[in-house]
């Protein structure tokens, strides 16, 4: 599903936001993404999103070779991919019903398969009593919920989500993960980037972490920190 | 894009009129204003050149007859003009007694004066020549004098070369004050826009992380565009008609329509400005607009 070989990224400013990054994610993969502030996780998702493009090596996204991809496929690109937000980023002005819908409607969906894919989402998400309510009328975890529903309806096949539980407590965090969890069940590969170490920890899936630039752990089954116990499944060399 | 994706691109266009009512009033009343100084631009030029057209045509060249003329000599005259109709347009011989008519008309009230003066001792025959194009005035102005018993040719060159001069001062001048205006007026558009382009970003965001293509963004800010000039374009030809109508009846109350001073009739100027208003309105609410936009749309 994602491939980086020896990515290089600098930004016009000069610094260097990463340095030779080299991993692999499978499809159906779930994959947390840790790293301090400034580590380079931000520059790793843009470049999955092709928010921006590497200085130098080869990323790969869903036969999509990011690198030297014409602008003008970049939200064929994107519609493969559903966005998560901390911020939740949903439009104030329509209805949890609308803010759903609007990404299939971008990608020209039939009014009437685009209904039904909304309400089997908002199923997903527990949330179709919540249909005709405007964002601003729900909590955190429900607005986290409609932006994940958004991001489920063009069936894409990854999920990218950053820091999507930063803004929420930790129980509804844990029914954010679980619903993410339950999806990336289903098939739907699952890249996260957090911070939330308890999250992480409880989950036991595959962690990248990042510093300055570079990555330092690959680990199946991992937790936030690195396992200091022979018996943990190092792939930092096998991940290539 | 497909069909349903173009019409949701195009409904939204409509509702971004009324999401953001204070952007769309001061668009309208910008791009108003700037018809209406396009509009008024255009009326006055095209009057211009039509003052100008008649005052061309009409008679600039007199010729004098020697006083002791003989009718053959007259005749040369007549020939010459007859033989040259591709250069003369029309002309009309005077003779001494209508030349002292055309004075004693003139005097008014005066004419009086006028009483015991001895026209066929004292007043030539005249012949007043309409050109087809002023250009060709020196030709004939030198092939008249060398006709025997003419004793003078008048000729109103200056007031050609004004002519000729300010038809194509005024022509370039409506063209220069149309692309300065209209740059001006998709500036103050693009900037008035950007206000309410930069309240959508979040939206727009969004729209381009699920996969909008840039035409599929501009889109909705095209339409808003192009209806706001649209309007602004109808209220401007409304009060340019109506101004325009009430100018004419005003100036044309004691003129007639075959002067040289009469102004183009309403009817025909009025779709024409029509035509500028709605083609220009539309273009610069688009064309702004879609500016507006294109730096959000970056992918």
């Amino acid at each position: 599903m994602i491939r980086f070989e020896n990515i290089h990224k600098t930004y016009k400013s000069g610094s260097d936001a990463l340095r030779g990054v080299n991993f692999k994610i499978d499809d159906g993969e779930f994959v947390f993404i840790i790293g301090k502030s400034g580590s380079g996780k931000s520059t790793l998702i843009k470049l999955i999103t092709r928010e921006e493009k590497p200085s130098r090596g080869y990323v790969l996204v869903d036969r999509f070779p990011i690198s030297k991809m014409q602008s003008a496929l970049v939200p064929v690109l994107r519609r493969q991919i559903g966005m998560i937000f901390q911020d939740f980023r949903l439009i104030e002005s329509k209805t949890v019903f609308e803010n759903v819908a609007f990404a299939g409607e971008i990608v020209g969906m039939p009014k009437r398969k685009l209904e039904q894919m909304v309400e089997i989402v908002l199923g997903v998400v527990d949330l179709r009593h919540k249909a005709h309510a405007m964002p601003l009328e729900l909590s955190g975890g429900e607005q986290q919920r409609v932006a994940i529903a958004r991001a489920m309806v063009n069936d894409p096949k990854l999920i990218v989500a950053d820091e999507p539980t930063g803004n929420l407590d930790p129980q509804t965090s844990e029914s954010i993960m679980a619903l993410l969890e339950e999806i990336n069940r289903n098939g739907t590969t699952v890249v996260i980037c957090t911070h939330d170490s308890n999250l992480v920890d409880r989950m036991k899936k595959r962690v990248i972490e990042i510093e300055d630039g570079l990555i330092v752990r690959d680990e199946l089954d991992s937790g936030y920190c690195a396992q200091i116990k022979e018996a943990a499944k190092s792939v930092a060399g096998g991940k290539k | 894009m497909s069909v349903r994706a173009f019409f949701n691109s195009v409904r939204e266009g409509f509702k971004g009129i009324v999401r953001h009512p204070l952007v769309t009033v001061a668009s309208v009343t910008t791009i108003l204003l700037m018809l209406l100084l396009m509009a008024s631009f255009f009326i006055f030029s095209a009057n211009a050149r039509a003052i100008m057209k008649k005052v061309g045509q009409q008679p600039p060249i007199e010729v004098y007859m020697r006083l002791s003329s003989l009718e053959e000599e007259r005749a040369s005259v007549r020939s010459f003009l007859d033989a040259n109709p591709g250069v003369i347009l029309s002309y009309r011989q005077m003779t001494p007694e209508e030349n002292y008519n055309r004075f004693r008309e003139n005097l008014g009230t005066s004419a009086s004066i006028l009483d015991d003066f001895d026209y066929n001792t004292y007043l030539p025959h005249t012949f007043s020549v309409q050109l087809i194009d002023p250009a060709y005035a020196g030709e004939v102005v030198m092939r008249l004098q060398a006709i025997p018993g003419v004793n003078k040719v008048l000729q109103e060159s200056r007031v050609m070369e004004f002519l000729s001069t300010a038809t194509k001062w005024v022509n370039m001048g409506t063209l220069v004050a149309f692309a300065v205006l209209f740059l001006i007026a998709l500036f103050i558009i693009s900037n008035m826009v950007r206000i309410s382009v930069y309240s959508r970003s979040a939206e727009i965001f969004i729209m381009k992380f699920v996969g909008a293509t840039p035409g599929y963004i501009r889109l909705p800010y095209i339409v808003e565009g192009a209806i706001v000039g649209f309007f602004s374009a109808v209220l401007a030809w409304t009060i340019a008609h109506l101004a325009y109508s009430r100018l004419f009846d005003m100036m044309m109350k004691d003129v007639s329509g075959t002067s040289y001073y009469s102004l183009v009739p309403v009817g025909s100027l009025t779709y024409w400005v029509a035509l500028i208003c709605v083609a220009l309105g539309v273009f610069i609410g688009a064309s702004g607009s879609g500016i507006a936009v294109r730096k959000y749309i970056k992918v």
